[in-house]
């Protein structure tokens, strides 16, 4: 589904955060890239979506070169992606939300109208909120938000920037709950997570970055040793 | 007690003006982080638009050039966004908050002397929309500038119709909420950039040109209501709709009343500008938010 090979990506000229990393995302399946602070797993799905610039390398997606690709036409190529931050419209109603992730197929009033219904079906919560301001929910409700969101244009690849970072113990665990769900509802899913244990409970491969250098990389069977993991 | 409600009536007449102006300063500061320091410049190009437009086609009514002046000043911020703002956005340029002032800057005095150049320093006046006065009970206006609010209103009441409802109006305000999200879904900042600025553009210029018969147009008439529009984006809340809306509202009273009740009516008028500052002074030292701010992400 995607492959990257060979990555650069700096901020400054010469000073790379990654250097030459490779990976690819199977199709139907949660590959988890993990690795310490800083070692570039955001700087990497950044790259993918368009944010940033690579300065070498590949990144292929269903063997079409997508480097150099703006994150506004990825979403037609059926990527999404979802950010670490809370990234919800804060002024705008849940409904509204929901609505401006069917933007590419905003003419299609019944789409998104039928999209939206499918959302409220899955997050049954939101229906009930769908007038509040984004901006006013819980931390774990605003993910639903940003999830509910990428899904309007039903994704095949979706990008995950750690789903659960300052999220409390159970939204958290319905959030990887959620993750596994999608995956077996046909969605590939690149999942960047510092919650190491999490995300190899849920991972089907695991790359793990050192240094902005790819390190271990294998089926989490291999992984599931947490011992052998724990020197991250 | 019907002095002051006479008084009030013609700042509220005036106020619909100024916000209508300074909502097109907030549209543009809200979408594309820049502050337009060509704004008083947009609204005496409105001016100018509606006088000459009006000398080319005789036979149009005078309120059907304020579209078409809007239109005229609005692809001229379109051009200018394009060839100067938009590779600032695209990361070409290298200290994009100083080159936004600069450029801005640029376009301001650009524009002025060329006004200047072009239609000399003296005041030009399109013609009246309508003679004569109206009286509506509580103050007399001129028609003209009972004509201005009225048409301000309608277009400030369209464009809140184009914000909340219309998907334009959505995308503009994902981007001006979150320009990675809206990106994310696909939302072509750029072009939102362009539409914001155009359209920001077009709103001074239809201010300056309902006000034109009222005040007449020279090169620098968009002076002094282009800092009152900055005046009333911070009062307001920097990026605020509602706060551009109301803060005018309230500069508009604020100077009306000033001046009426200013115990020396020789020079009443000259305080006309500072009585909006006090209030400005005010808010800034109780809500240095302003009313409306949002706190900065």
């Amino acid at each position: 589904m995607l492959e990257v090979s060979n990555l650069y990506v700096g901020y400054y000229k010469d000073l790379h955060i990654l250097q030459g990393v490779s990976l690819r995302a199977r199709e139907a399946q949660i590959t988890a890239v993990l690795g310490p602070n800083g070692v570039g797993k955001s700087t990497l799905l950044k790259a993918i979506f368009g944010f940033v610039k690579p300065d070498q390398g590949q990144i292929r997606l269903q063997d079409r070169d997508i480097m150099g690709t703006r994150a506004h036409q990825l979403v037609n190529l059926g990527v999404s992606y979802i950010a670490q931050r809370q990234s919800v419209f804060p002024n705008m109603t849940v409904e509204e939300n929901m609505e401006l992730g069917g933007w590419s197929f905003r003419r299609d009033r019944a789409r998104v109208r039928q999209r939206i219904e499918a959302n409220y079906e899955r997050f049954p919560i939101l229906r009930e909120r769908c007038h509040s301001p984004s901006g006013q929910l819980s931390g774990g409700m605003q993910r639903m938000v940003e999830l509910g969101r990428a899904l309007m244009t039903e994704p095949k690849l979706l990008l995950v920037d750690e789903p659960t970072a300052g999220l409390a113990v159970i939204p958290a665990r319905e959030v990887y709950r959620l993750l596994v769900r999608l995956k077996e509802e046909g969605i590939t899913i690149l999942l960047v997570d510092q919650n190491i244990r999490q995300a190899i409970n849920i991972a089907d491969y695991v790359f793990v970055l050192e240094l902005g250098r790819n390190r271990l990389e294998g089926p989490r069977d291999e992984f599931s040793d947490l011992k052998k993991t724990l020197w991250l | 007690m019907s002095y002051f409600w006479s008084l009030g009536a013609t700042g509220v007449t005036m106020g619909v003006l100024y916000a209508l102006m300074a909502l097109g300063l907030t549209l543009i500061f809200s979408i594309l982080r820049v502050i337009n320091f060509a704004h008083g410049e947009f609204y005496m190009l409105g001016g100018y638009a509606s006088y000459f437009i009006l000398n080319a086609f005789t036979g149009l009514h005078p309120l059907l050039v304020i579209p078409l002046a809007g239109l005229a000043t609005a692809l001229l911020g379109l051009v200018f966004e394009l060839a100067f703002l938009r590779p600032m956005h695209q990361g070409r340029i290298e200290r994009p908050d100083e080159y936004a002032v600069l450029i801005t800057f640029g376009l301001s005095f650009f524009l002025l002397n060329l006004a200047l150049a072009l239609f000399g320093p003296y005041p030009h006046r399109p013609p009246s929309f309508f003679e004569g006065t109206i009286d509506l009970g509580i103050v007399r206006l001129s028609a003209d500038r009972l004509t201005a609010s009225v048409m301000a209103l309608i277009l400030l009441g369209l464009l809140l119709l184009l914000i909340n409802r219309t998907w334009l109006g959505k995308a503009l305000r994902a981007v001006s909420q979150d320009k990675q999200a809206a990106a994310v879904v696909g939302i072509n900042s750029l072009v939102m950039n362009s539409a914001a600025f155009a359209m920001g553009a077009g709103l001074a210029a239809m201010a300056g040109a309902l006000l034109a018969p009222s005040f007449f147009v020279t090169p620098d008439v968009g002076a002094v209501p282009s800092i009152r529009s900055y005046v009333i984006i911070v009062l307001g809340g920097m990026g605020s709709i509602q706060g551009s809306i109301l803060g005018g509202l309230l500069i508009g009273l604020v100077e009306s009343l000033g001046v009426g009740y200013f115990p020396d009516p020789s020079r009443a008028l000259n305080y006309k500008t500072a009585f909006g500052l006090v209030i400005f002074a005010l808010v800034l030292l109780f809500r240095p938010r302003g009313l409306f701010g949002r706190k900065e992400a």
